[in-house]
């Protein structure tokens, strides 16, 4: 079975083409196009969205083209239809929506979220893990139980790739800014006390931000050292927490922050403590891409119809833990 | 002397022991390679320093807990006596139900009395000839601020409904039931209200 992903839901436009035999599925294109906002700010939804429409068509025919299929060869089509940026999430449903009505193509709409979780299942084999999803939407702790994803820990506030950007756009850098910050991290080793908030199994990010604003202006390498050891800290803890409370013998980490190495090495001593398996996302489909989308939308037609065009919404709002999964 | 590590959990490493003749056990909080050193050592004392004093404290008002029978900070260790009953998570479905309430119960005392747990989960809740004991005070407060408590109770329901997905209705009423028969109709309805207000300012909250 061939489907055709569509990522819009931030600052991410693109379409991959995979394939689908029986239970595994590989992916013959995966063709991206990242809007960049100017140093110092952030995504803006507009300009972000005329981005995706400019790019669309090149994205589209360039993702068919490796795969070396046409459109009428497509069995499925499928778009990110939520959680994400409104303007943005619109672009990538109405090219869906094109293909679908004009070519008779069944289409799917995919929760981003899920996306990352199953896309990460297909490519590391984990077979029940808990997921960290740590990117700039989410930061959440998740295990699978009775047909949905539960959350067991989440932040309380900013998530951690807002924790990042934000810290890292206050220093001049442009988002997403967690490369940046892990380069001048890597200077020093001077660590300066900063807030520690574990509650529970959550984390809350924000009083942790505004107190390494303002350490900052002091010296920016003890600054970003000091937000990566406190921040990754807290959200291995509540790991740890988490894998100790479901007695899971499996984490997966998944999302744009995955990309990390100090936060992947830090998690791996988690499992290592726990004798748990560690499985982390390839670096190259960690962030948003075409195929997370894809892989779902696949999935999902194993059990449920297509969607008829007026119900192929987008939403910004679109809790993963609502979704009830039955593939 | 052999010690022999019982359990594994997520903060500390718990050891069987005996002290003047009684079971007990040794909680130590070993220093974690993946946190820095200064703020390991840090998290390490202040939690133990916490648990053992609020731990010992709550039994003046009624919550039954762990006897407190030595302390080391440096170390990071607490030898107190052994609970050798089964954690709520443990047992069955009807029990957890039925348990909730009495759950409610008591963390509803520790709230009248200007104590949040910090670390509410079936697992912390422990069943042991007919009382519930309440362990793990590691991340307690002395707090009387409306929204610690509405965390307190806002982290439970997040276990009850990822944990316990199947039975979380039932139980989430009866804590709540046993809650408000503690801390009185208008201070539940002040926290109950802070919680949905914490929950909608999570990711994704249906709100727009």
């Amino acid at each position: 079975m061939l489907g055709l992903g569509i990522e819009s839901t931030a600052h991410t436009f693109s379409c991959a083409v995979l394939e689908k035999t029986r239970k595994t599925g590989k992916i013959l294109s995966d063709v991206r196009k990242i809007y960049r906002p100017s140093e110092g700010e952030g995504i803006h939804p507009r300009e972000a969205s005329r981005h995706h429409i400019e790019h669309s068509s090149a994205v589209l025919s360039e993702s068919l083209s490796e795969a070396g299929v046409t459109i009428r060869d497509l069995d499925i089509v499928s778009y990110a239809a939520g959680p994400g940026l409104g303007p943005c999430l619109r672009v990538g449903a109405v090219v869906a929506r094109a293909i679908s009505s004009y070519y008779s193509i069944p289409i799917y709409p995919v929760n981003h979220a899920i996306g990352h979780i199953e896309l990460g299942k297909l490519l590391t084999g984990a077979q029940n893990p808990l997921v960290l999803l740590v990117s700039g939407g989410h930061t959440m702790i998740l295990a699978f139980l009775n047909k949905q994803w539960r959350v067991f820990g989440e932040t309380l506030d900013i998530t951690l790739g807002q924790l990042l950007d934000q810290f890292g756009r206050s220093i001049g850098f442009a988002s997403p800014c967690g490369k940046n910050i892990e380069e001048l991290a890597n200077t020093t080793t001077n660590y300066v006390t900063l807030p520690y908030s574990v509650k529970g199994n959550d984390v809350s990010f924000s009083g942790l931000l505004s107190a390494t604003k303002s350490i900052a202006s002091t010296n920016k390498p003890d600054a970003c050292f000091s937000l990566q050891e406190t921040a990754f800290a807290m959200i291995s803890e509540a790991v740890e927490r988490a894998l100790s409370f479901t007695r899971k013998k499996e984490l997966m980490v998944v999302g744009g922050v995955a990309a990390n190495k100090r936060l992947s090495q830090m998690l791996q001593d988690v499992c290592k403590r726990h004798k748990a398996k560690f499985f982390i996302v390839p670096l190259k489909y960690a962030g948003d891409c075409g195929s997370q989308i894809c892989w779902t939308g696949l999935l999902e037609s194993q059990t449920k119809k297509s969607a008829s065009l007026e119900q192929t919404f987008v939403t910004q709002s679109w809790r993963l833990d609502s979704v009830v999964i039955d593939y | 002397m052999q010690l022999k590590i019982l359990k594994r959990g997520a903060e500390a490493d718990i050891c069987l022991a005996t002290w003047n003749g009684n079971k007990a056990i040794i909680k130590t909080r070993k220093p974690k390679s993946y946190r820095n050193p200064l703020l390991d050592l840090k998290i390490r004392k202040q939690r133990t320093l916490k648990e053992s004093q609020i731990m010992s404290e709550v039994k003046s008002f009624g919550i039954p807990s762990p006897v407190v029978y030595c302390v080391n900070v440096k170390k990071a260790e607490i030898i107190m006596q052994e609970i050798p009953g089964t954690p709520i998570h443990d047992l069955q479905e009807s029990q957890i139900i039925l348990l909730s309430k009495i759950m409610g119960r008591l963390v509803g005392i520790m709230h009248k009395n200007g104590i949040m747990h910090g670390d509410l989960t079936t697992s912390n809740f422990i069943l042991f000839n007919n009382t519930v004991y309440t362990i793990d005070f590691g991340l307690s407060h002395k707090t009387l601020k409306p929204e610690d408590h509405a965390v307190d109770l806002r982290l439970i329901k997040e276990i009850l409904n990822s944990a316990h997905a199947q039975i979380m209705n039932p139980c989430w009423q009866n804590f709540l039931s046993g809650y408000k028969s503690v801390v009185g109709t208008s201070q539940f309805a002040r926290i109950t209200n802070i919680v949905s207000q914490i929950e909608s300012r999570g990711r994704y909250a249906t709100v727009v």
